[in-house]
């Protein structure tokens, strides 16, 4: 049988009026191999895998429904994980037969059947020869639930209420054989302990202060062994020393009450303050690198000393309660103290380097102004004479790029000597040179 | 229905055996237990320690995986003052605080990764004792004293429940 048709199967064995079998009161010991390893309960219509794997049929279905991807052929044998295409019902007969051998009880156990049969036989006992099943009552017109065995031969509703002459309770038909011989308080009864006969209703004032019936001593709670008979525990708990010291065991206990409830009030504050520390303690945690990391290393010899100290303080905490309350709130406060500290340091230490650089800045721009402003005199003093003589500028622009205001004059001098070619183009140099005599030279 | 019926099958063997160094610590209800691991050869990372482990069934168990997880102390419904003298050596052994042992596939808040206990590796097959077992052998195979990568913003971070976490079961070796 392949997956499909053995999902499809679950419909007939989940029929009404089937007895569960798993929910049975097993009498006899069966072996463990004998238990389905999904429910472990004895098998109840086994079926077999490729890999000799046994389960329940139920308990494959739905194995299977969880596990196999959906709609898939294959699925993992629970036991194995072997892949697995086919389910077979042909399991050994002997499997079967040893599992039905199992003894049980009949499921209708609360309604009296004392029966004890084999598992396999307790489907038919339920169906055909339980008495005690309860099966719906002949009269239409009542809608409770009758005995099989109280059916016949009559098959009238015995849920109609009769008054008990003795005890004038109203009891159901049905019930009414049990109550008179066994239930109503009206009936005499012997006391176990001293052996007078009372009535059931009696009984439990009786049983309170039989002076036969034997009882612990009052301070039994307080470690008192002694069991005697009533009549007799009187002279006991006159000499028992430990029912003199009971009401100081009362006081000490109603102490020890209090104390724990208080113990356990400062304990759920203790946790309040905890959870508040930890808050604190990962907020800073999380704040504290971040603002570190801009300035120097400086810093961290100071958190270290902040978890140093607070590695002091936890040391102290777990002396007392109440100390522990205090010293944990006077951590607290040190940490602040101490992260407020080192806030301020760092910010002094930032402010302080912003203002070093700024001032090595603006040095370097005075400097640079300096350097701008020499520019622009030379740059101003070279255009004058361009702004004199216009028209010469076009042949002067190629040359500009070219000059140099370092040239010595002996230089300059020569210049127009190899070159006539140059000759116009150098003409203008000369006034350029702060040694040379000259504008003249640019007359020529 | 299910869950509870099968549950109470293991608690009752394992209340008639259990494996050396696993013992339950809480199992009061059906939908969470405590266990107690001990890692037995000598294993230097985990010598002389108890870990305590907390598993929550869900409806489906064992259809579905429980999610399991390492904690540090018991429920505080059991916390009791430290004034009083305390006789009770199962309540004292309770209130004893745990640690969650290192491990490269155990953050620290508890969260196992561990590929059974996800939808996908689990298998109905699988009880509480046998989970136990391999996180026993998980911790007994491991030399390496550290927290899986990322650990703590994973326990900063992550609000989700443990089966809905997404991970990725890359290392073969553990």
């Amino acid at each position: 049988m392949n997956i499909h048709e053995f999902l499809s199967a679950e419909a007939d064995c989940d029929r009404e009026g089937l007895v569960d079998l798993r929910s049975l009161d097993c009498v006899s010991h069966y072996d463990s191999h004998l238990m389905c390893p999904i429910c472990h309960c004895a098998f109840v219509q086994p079926v077999r895998l490729q890999c000799d794997h046994v389960f329940c049929g139920k308990c494959l279905r739905s194995a299977i429904t969880s596990f196999r991807s959906t709609d898939s052929d294959v699925f993992p044998c629970p036991s194995c994980r072997t892949p697995t295409y086919e389910v077979l019902t042909s399991v050994p007969r002997l499997l079967i037969n040893m599992c039905d051998d199992i003894r049980v009880r009949c499921p209708f156990i609360p309604e009296g059947c004392q029966e004890t049969l084999p598992r396999g036989h307790v489907q038919s006992h339920v169906d055909k020869y339980c008495a005690y099943r309860p099966v719906p009552c002949p009269d239409t017109s009542c809608d409770q639930m009758i005995r099989q065995k109280d059916l016949y031969p009559d098959q009238k509703c015995t849920h109609g209420l009769q008054q008990c002459p003795r005890c004038e309770e109203d009891v159901m038909e049905q019930d009414y054989e049990e109550h008179d011989k066994e239930l109503c308080p009206s009936l005499e009864t012997t006391c176990v302990d001293c052996g007078t006969t009372i009535v059931r209703r009696e009984m439990k004032k009786h049983v309170e202060a039989c002076p036969e019936v034997v009882s612990p001593c009052a301070a039994s709670k307080y470690g008192c062994p002694v069991k005697i008979r009533r009549a007799e525990i009187g002279g006991h708990e006159q000499l028992c020393p430990l029912i003199a010291m009971s009401p100081y065991f009362e006081a000490q206990n109603t102490r020890l009450d209090l104390l724990e409830l208080t113990v356990r009030h400062l304990q759920q504050r203790n946790e309040i303050f905890e959870d508040g520390l930890a808050n604190i303690r990962s907020t800073l945690v999380d704040s504290a690198p971040a603002g570190m990391s801009g300035a120097s290393g400086g810093n961290d010899h100071q958190t270290d000393n902040m978890d140093e100290s607070v590695d002091r303080s936890s040391s102290v905490f777990s002396s007392n309660a109440t100390t522990y309350l205090l010293s944990l709130h006077e951590s607290l406060r040190e940490e602040v103290d101490q992260l407020s500290h080192a806030i301020t340091d760092l910010d002094a230490r930032a402010s302080m380097t912003i203002l070093n650089e700024s001032l090595r800045i603006k040095e370097d721009m005075a400097h640079t102004n300096a350097a701008v402003n020499s520019v622009r005199m030379q740059v101003q003093w070279l255009m004058n004479p361009r702004l004199h003589h216009g028209p010469r500028a076009g042949v002067r622009a190629n040359t500009v790029g070219g000059n140099d205001t370092n040239r010595s004059p002996l230089a300059a001098s020569s210049a127009p000597g190899p070159s006539s070619t140059a000759g116009p183009s150098m003409g203008p140099l000369r006034p350029r040179r702060p040694s040379d005599s000259g504008r003249e030279g640019t007359k020529l | 229905m299910f869950a509870t019926k099968r549950l109470s099958k293991e608690l009752l063997k394992l209340k008639e055996h259990v494996p050396p160094g696993i013992s339950v610590a809480k199992s009061d209800n059906l939908e969470e237990w405590q266990m107690d691991i001990k890692v037995l050869d000598d294993n230097p990372l985990y010598q002389n320690q108890t870990y305590r482990l907390k598993f929550t069934f869900g409806r489906k168990y064992p259809i579905e995986p429980p999610e399991v997880q390492f904690i540090t102390v018991a429920a505080p419904s059991t916390s009791t003052s430290p004034s009083e003298p305390n006789t009770d050596t199962d309540t004292e052994r309770n209130n004893t605080p745990h640690s969650i042992p290192m491990h490269p596939h155990i953050y620290s808040n508890g969260i196992i990764c561990l590929d059974l206990l996800s939808s996908a590796g689990w298998s109905p097959v699988q009880t509480v004792e046998s989970v136990c077992m391999s996180i026993q052998s998980m911790l007994t195979a491991n030399t390496k004293n550290e927290r899986p990568p990322g650990d703590a913003e994973f326990v900063n971070y992550n609000r989700r429940r443990i089966r809905d976490i997404p991970f990725v079961y890359e290392d073969d070796n553990v």
